[in-house]
């Protein structure tokens, strides 16, 4: 930033030289008209300069203060204080530089930063899964409260279990109707959500993590039958471990995508029947390739685009609602611009913005979205043009660009809606 | 005062034609306005300073809804006044 100072002398030249008058006449001029602004100002009036500002006069109430050095109270006499307002015009024109910034609204609710920049939203999803840890720990304790009371019953029948049969089988079976139950909710609540290629590798890798906790476990409770107690409290705190991972990142998805909520409730009821059906006499491995079986085609299925694009549907139609009256705007509004004339071209240098290249042209920068419309093909994002892009100015019905109708500010804003995603 | 009532209290007092003052005060305030568009600093003789600064970003937080806002960066023109006019802004309070 460029601090220098220009002094009154300076001052006093450069107006000299503009005005085409001496030297001696210009200082002759600020000095009258600081004298003038000054007995203003002193008469308690406020002094107005056009395209320039208000002087006025503040008065500031004397206030306490203690003395630094020996600590006594002092008291500060209140003092008039000159402020100066700058205008409208003053202000834009100081502002320049940072004129095409707009306040930006953050989304309280999932913390989902509504930003125009890209890279926020890249960081999302670490930023989702930090808000999960918490509320794994609160599932954590809920768990456990729930498996203290369930505990005793299911030591005994476990171990009977290990007594008479196959032990592996029988025990695996036990344990897993609980935990496919979980997993099915999890993978379901997960569906809509994640992005569709990232999806089966996720979930593989979830279910391969509890194939090989699971025969962890089978090898412990064949191998140290006695302790079955002990052991089955192991095995208790290891499968509590793998349901909290699940149901950690399952629920924290679950909560925070109220859509995969309900459609997981639905499917709950059924893919519960279905599983206590399929656990008589069934190997594991069936059983995780039937769970793995179910979950693929519902991938598939889950209407993932339905679902991003609501907002998009409900808010065109509130457009069409708001103004049931069609006229001459209105028409221009609907109708998709083609854009033949063109004004000039502009080339993308670092720093540019479409919005101050909307300024320059239109008078307005919420009318970049006209512009961005007619270089739509080599845009692909408004938000990171490449440096060296070369975009054209469309010629844009001077009614559309009219930055005193406050419908045409309205439209633009919606279209800024729909472009910045 | 505004404006008009300002150019003729200056004019009766440099015994100018109100034109003149007008146009005058008129480049002073395009020059002043150019120089602080190139965030300079403007220093008055005996009346005080003009600077731009710039406001940071921050954060703001709507009390009642709880909407949290980020406010852009903002460059403000700012203006101190000169010790000499405060001290005969306090001979006024005194007579007061």
């Amino acid at each position: 930033m460029n601090k220098e100072k220009i002094s009154s002398q300076e001052i006093i030249d450069l107006i000299a030289s503009k005005a085409l008058i001496s030297k001696r006449a210009a200082e002759e001029f600020i000095k009258m008209m600081i004298a003038t602004i000054e007995e203003a100002l002193l008469a308690g009036d406020i002094v107005k300069i056009k395209n320039f500002g208000t002087f006025k006069l503040q008065w500031n109430e004397h206030r306490k203060s203690v003395n630094v050095q020996t600590g006594e109270e002092i008291i500060l006499d209140g003092y008039h204080k000159v402020t100066f307002i700058p205008e409208a015009s003053l202000k834009d024109l100081v502002n320049e530089p940072f004129a095409h910034l707009e306040p930006v609204q953050l989304d309280d609710e999932n913390n989902f930063v509504i930003s125009e920049k890209h890279e926020i939203e890249v960081l999302d999803p670490l930023r989702i899964f930090t808000e999960q840890a918490s509320e794994i720990k609160d599932i954590l304790s809920e768990i456990q409260a729930l498996s203290v009371s369930s505990k005793p019953v299911a030591l005994e029948e476990q171990i009977k279990d290990q007594e008479q049969t196959g032990i592996e089988f029988e025990l695996s079976k036990k344990n897993e109707p609980i935990i496919l139950d979980k997993e099915k909710v999890i993978e379901q609540a997960i569906e809509p959500t994640e992005i569709i290629s990232e999806e089966p590798v996720l979930i593989e890798q979830e279910e391969t993590q509890i194939i090989s906790e699971l025969t962890d476990d089978k090898i412990e409770t064949s191998s140290f039958l006695e302790n079955a107690k002990s052991k089955n409290r192991k095995i208790w705190f290891s499968v509590l471990i793998i349901l909290l991972l699940l149901a950690g990142t399952g629920s924290g998805l679950y909560f925070l995508y109220p859509p995969a909520k309900d459609f997981t409730d639905s499917t709950y009821l059924k893919s519960k029947k279905t599983i206590l059906k399929m656990s008589e006499g069934v190997s594991i491995t069936d059983m995780l390739n039937t769970i793995s079986s179910w979950v693929t085609p519902e991938t598939k299925q889950t209407p993932i685009p339905e679902t991003i694009f609501i907002p998009k549907d409900t808010s065109a139609m509130d457009s069409v609602t708001e103004k049931p009256q069609i006229d001459s705007l209105q028409y221009l509004f609907d109708n998709p611009r083609i854009y033949r004339e063109y004004l000039g071209s502009e080339r993308i240098n670092p720093g540019s913005r479409l919005t101050i290249i909307s300024k320059r042209y239109y008078g307005n920068k919420i009318f970049w979205v006209y512009i961005y419309e007619a270089n739509k093909d080599h845009i692909p994002n408004p938000d990171n043009i490449p440096v060296g892009t070369l975009i054209r100015i469309p010629k844009v019905d001077s009614k559309l660009i009219d930055s005193t109708n406050p419908r045409c500010i309205q439209k633009a804003k919606e279209l800024h809606d729909i472009y910045v995603e | 005062m505004n404006h008009k009532e300002l150019i003729s209290a200056i004019s009766t007092k440099m015994n100018a034609p109100k034109a003149v003052v007008e146009k005058l005060l008129e480049t002073t305030i395009s020059t002043c306005t150019e120089l602080l568009v190139d965030e300079k600093t403007i220093g008055f003789q005996s009346f005080g300073n003009f600077e731009v600064r710039k406001k940071m970003e921050r954060l703001s937080v709507h009390p009642a809804t709880q909407i949290r806002t980020l406010i852009p960066p903002k460059l403000v023109v700012n203006f101190k006044q000169s010790n000499i006019l405060k001290d005969k802004l306090k001979d006024l309070s005194k007579n007061e």
